[in-house]
């Protein structure tokens, strides 16, 4: 029987899945399965009362435009759009230079005693200046490098100028934790500075990509005991950059982290940037990157099932929230529209503005110059409006036919990056594959009726026990 | 208890007086300050515009900085602010709209204008103060509380208020004003009982009401109003709860918070408590989809007046103490819980034979 009641639908988009049915999805983030006969009956016209009862429900109907209906959706459809806010972010790179030459290296990196690769007098007073002009009351700032220990004096001067400025500053210290001093240790061990390194896997995946003998294996693994003992688990991040052609096994990683009372593991993948590039072939590496990670979140959940203390791969919580909520844009690598160049600005060490550190690894090889001025002149942001302006994925031609549009973002600096164009066709690049594939088994565990599956989903989405309702079928 | 009504003198006034009481001088001194002179007991002497006025109290109680509303001819006052608590509630009017099953303050025919009244109150409170205001329905009112809310607004630029209302009569233009007003000062406190229209319009006793709060919810979302969603778990609604977290996720996902409730044993609640009560310590499992429900959407979800005995351990997390200080009690058996200090106890008028079967210490 015919609809009576003269309800206006929300466009639908629609994917298979592997049980046979079909994930439906709107502009708003909305969601559900439905079969082969929905989707006729959605094309033809021809919706039953049943059809149209469950999408009013489910939040893609409304009766007429400024209704409830239609604003809630309204509301739902506009948070999930990226606003940028006040610029409170400052990537710092006082120096390029590295006591380490991991075979991967994101940021093209120079021997430590290499002159020239370093901030400056003139270099730290413009920076400060710069810091003094921003409007923001808090601010949180990023060491880089290079090795920015190597430069401790830089980050003294940066934290005292912060302090005195701005009502609430965090410092976050992206270290190798190779070589640290006693000087070091006391700044690191100030309130509101975060350590950040790099732990891959374990000891053997730790060596062969990063520290190469073992003096040096055991000076950082000795570091690292001494810093989650003296800052505490909550003090300090690890993020594992894995090979996705030599993956180390998910248990490796899931227990040197359980080891250290460290419960958010952040999984990156090789980046195929800086001579990272000329060394791994990263260009094709999606579908190895996937398998590896699907893997990884299967034994995660496999773990959690008796575990005390639960874990969680970071980006796939990130994107598992992105799917179930509105306004979950924090995360600078998957943002709709991904404006950039405005709430944060990364300057590198020769005091050049970058909007991203992706940005600046680009400029760096030659690839294209993305840099947007200098400390010295001021922030020139024309190229990187023009950027901007193509950074939407509502309109894309391919993005706009993808159910899992709403949830996704757009990386246009690692287009670039890896192809030298932003135009390519979304399914060829490895930012759609990666993400398509993470939604599709977001979804998968969403559909599941394991308990187990049920109880990491849980833990990930920041509820006691994971709805049933969270995984609607039409029929 | 705290009395929220005090004995004095009668003065010999015409119109409604508002008195702050000091126990000394203050530098934000006001026309309306009564200073004390002499204790004696539980009798207190202000001096109040070179005249006498005596106001009676517990010896030990605090009565400095609190505000006074003292009708002619009448032997107590209305305790509207007193200074130490953050439960201070102004009912602007008794006259409702709706005839809801639970209703705690059942509705009166007539209704009596003070709203000029409790701006001056509202003047006089504490920094900082959150001001409650209630009724009955107080938007039947709708333009003398707006100039209330407007003039305390530019006198007193600190306060917030907690506004409850069935939101059945904001109109797509009062956005405007609510725009003006501000979004951080006003809090509104809205029920919604159902998703289903007919559910939630049989609980309120007006035909109607669901389509009207779907319109001003509309209105208030537009207006970018902070919303406090409120919905008291009933036998009527049990089965629905999950209907309304869903209706939350897809409609409403502006909203500050979502109140679940447990039933205040008082008026109409008290009358209707065999047939509305629900003992959620015998079942929970429909409020806990509904927090699970909501939380993964990345909405808040608190429980209101649950007593922490009554709820599953995974779920006390979500049930702050909320009962106001001058209307909760504890049990016998609360003496030896551990969880007492951070429980909201129950209401006063609370009846355990006719209570929660599952509780006990913890």
């Amino acid at each position: 029987m015919k609809a009576s009641r003269v309800l206006q639908i929300v466009p639908l988009k629609f994917r298979p899945t592997d049980d046979g049915a079909l994930l439906f999805a709107d502009d708003a983030g909305g969601y559900f399965k439905a079969d082969q006969d929905f989707l006729e009956r959605y094309v033809d016209d021809s919706l039953t009362q049943s059809d149209h009862r469950f999408l009013d429900v489910n939040g893609h109907a409304f009766d007429g435009v400024g209704d409830l209906a239609y604003s809630g959706f309204e509301y739902r459809f506009a948070s999930r759009l990226y606003s940028p806010a006040e610029l409170d972010y400052v990537i710092l790179v006082p120096t390029l230079r590295c006591n380490l030459s991991c075979g991967y290296c994101q940021v093209s990196r120079v021997n430590e005693t290499t002159p020239g690769f370093d901030w400056n007098g003139e270099t730290l007073q413009a920076v400060l200046r710069f810091l003094g002009g921003l409007s923001t009351k808090r601010i949180k700032i990023e060491f880089q490098g290079g090795e920015p220990l190597l430069r401790l004096d830089v980050i003294r001067h940066v934290q005292a100028f912060c302090r005195s400025k701005f009502d609430h500053c965090e410092f976050v210290i992206c270290t190798n934790l190779q070589e640290v001093s006693p000087e070091a240790w006391a700044v690191l061990e100030e309130p509101h500075v975060f350590t950040s390194t790099s732990l891959d896997a374990d000891r053997a995946t730790h060596q062969a990509q990063r520290t190469k003998n073992a003096q040096k294996t055991s000076s950082f693994f000795d570091n690292f005991d001494a810093a989650v003992n003296r800052l505490g688990p909550n003090k300090i991040s690890a993020l594992p950059t894995i090979n996705p052609t030599n993956p180390p096994p998910a248990t490796a990683v899931i227990d040197t982290f359980v080891g250290y009372g460290i419960r958010s593991i952040y999984l990156r993948p090789v980046n195929h940037q800086g001579f990272a590039r000329k060394r791994f072939d990263a260009r094709s590496s999606a579908s190895s990157w996937n398998r590896y990670h699907s893997s990884f979140i299967d034994a995660l959940i496999d773990f959690n099932w008796d575990a005390d203390a639960p874990l969680e791969e970071y980006y796939f919580t990130h994107c598992l929230r992105r799917v179930l909520r509105s306004g979950h844009n924090h995360h600078a690598d998957l943002r709709n529209p991904n404006i950039i160049g405005y709430s944060y600005v990364v300057i590198d060490h020769d005091g050049k503005f970058y909007p991203t550190d992706e940005a600046r690894m680009v400029s760096r090889v030659g690839q294209f110059d993305l840099s947007m001025g200098d400390v010295f002149s001021g922030i020139d942001r024309d190229k990187i409006d023009m950027l901007n302006s193509e950074a939407l994925n509502n309109f894309h031609p391919d993005c706009v036919h993808c159910p899992y549009q709403a949830f996704c973002g757009v990386d246009l600096v690692d287009d670039l990056s890896r192809y030298g164009r932003i135009d390519l066709p979304k399914h060829l690049t490895d930012f759609c594959q990666r993400h398509t594939y993470i939604f599709d088994k977001i979804f998968s565990l969403i559909y599941s009726e394991d308990p187990k599956v049920g109880k990491s989903l849980a833990i990930w989405s920041g509820a006691p026990r994971f709805d049933s309702s969270f995984a609607k079928v039409h029929r | 208890m705290i009395d929220l009504r005090l004995k004095v003198d009668p003065l010999p006034i015409v119109e409604p007086l508002v008195v702050r009481l000091l126990d000394q001088p203050v530098d934000n001194r006001t026309e309306h300050d009564a200073i004390i002179l002499d204790i004696d007991g539980d009798r207190r002497e202000y001096e109040y515009h070179g005249f006498s006025f005596t106001v009676y109290a517990r010896p030990h109680e605090s009565l400095d900085g609190d505000v006074l509303l003292v009708l002619p001819g009448q032997a107590s006052a209305h305790r509207l602010i007193r200074a130490n608590s953050n439960h201070n509630t102004f009912l602007v009017t008794e006259q409702c709209d709706q005839l809801c099953v639970m209703c705690s303050q059942p509705p009166k025919k007539y209704h009596f204008d003070l709203f000029d009244q409790l701006a001056i109150a509202a003047s006089l409170a504490p920094r900082d103060a959150v001001i409650g205001i209630s009724g009955g329905e107080p938007l039947l009112h709708k333009e003398r509380l707006f100039q209330m809310l407007f003039a305390v607004s530019a006198s007193r630029p600190d306060l917030r208020f907690h506004i409850l209302t069935n939101a059945q009569h904001f109109e797509p233009q009062d956005a405007e004003r609510l725009v003006a007003l501000g979004s951080d000062r006003i809090l509104w406190g809205v029920p919604l009982y159902s998703a289903n229209p007919k559910t939630h319009d049989r609980i309120v006793g007006k035909e109607g009401a669901f389509a009207s709060l779907e319109r001003g919810l509309a209105t208030l979302m537009r207006a970018g109003a902070s919303v406090e969603l409120r919905t008291v778990v009933l036998q009527q609604n049990w089965e629905d709860l999950i209907g309304v977290a869903e209706f939350i996720a897809t409609r409403l996902g502006f909203i500050s918070v979502w109140a679940i409730m447990q039933l205040e044993r008082i008026g109409y609640g008290r009358m209707n408590w065999a047939s509305s009560f629900k003992d959620t310590s015998a079942d929970f499992e429909q409020a806990a989809r509904a927090i699970d429900i909501v939380t993964a959407r990345g909405l808040k979800a608190w429980l209101y007046n649950f007593p922490l005995c009554s709820v599953p351990q995974d779920y006390r997390g979500y049930a702050p103490s909320t009962i106001s200080d001058w209307k909760r009690k504890y049990l016998d058996f609360c003496d030896g819980c551990g969880a007492r200090e951070t429980c909201g106890g129950f209401f006063q008028w609370y009846d355990h034979k006719e209570g929660f079967n599952g509780l006990g210490p913890i």
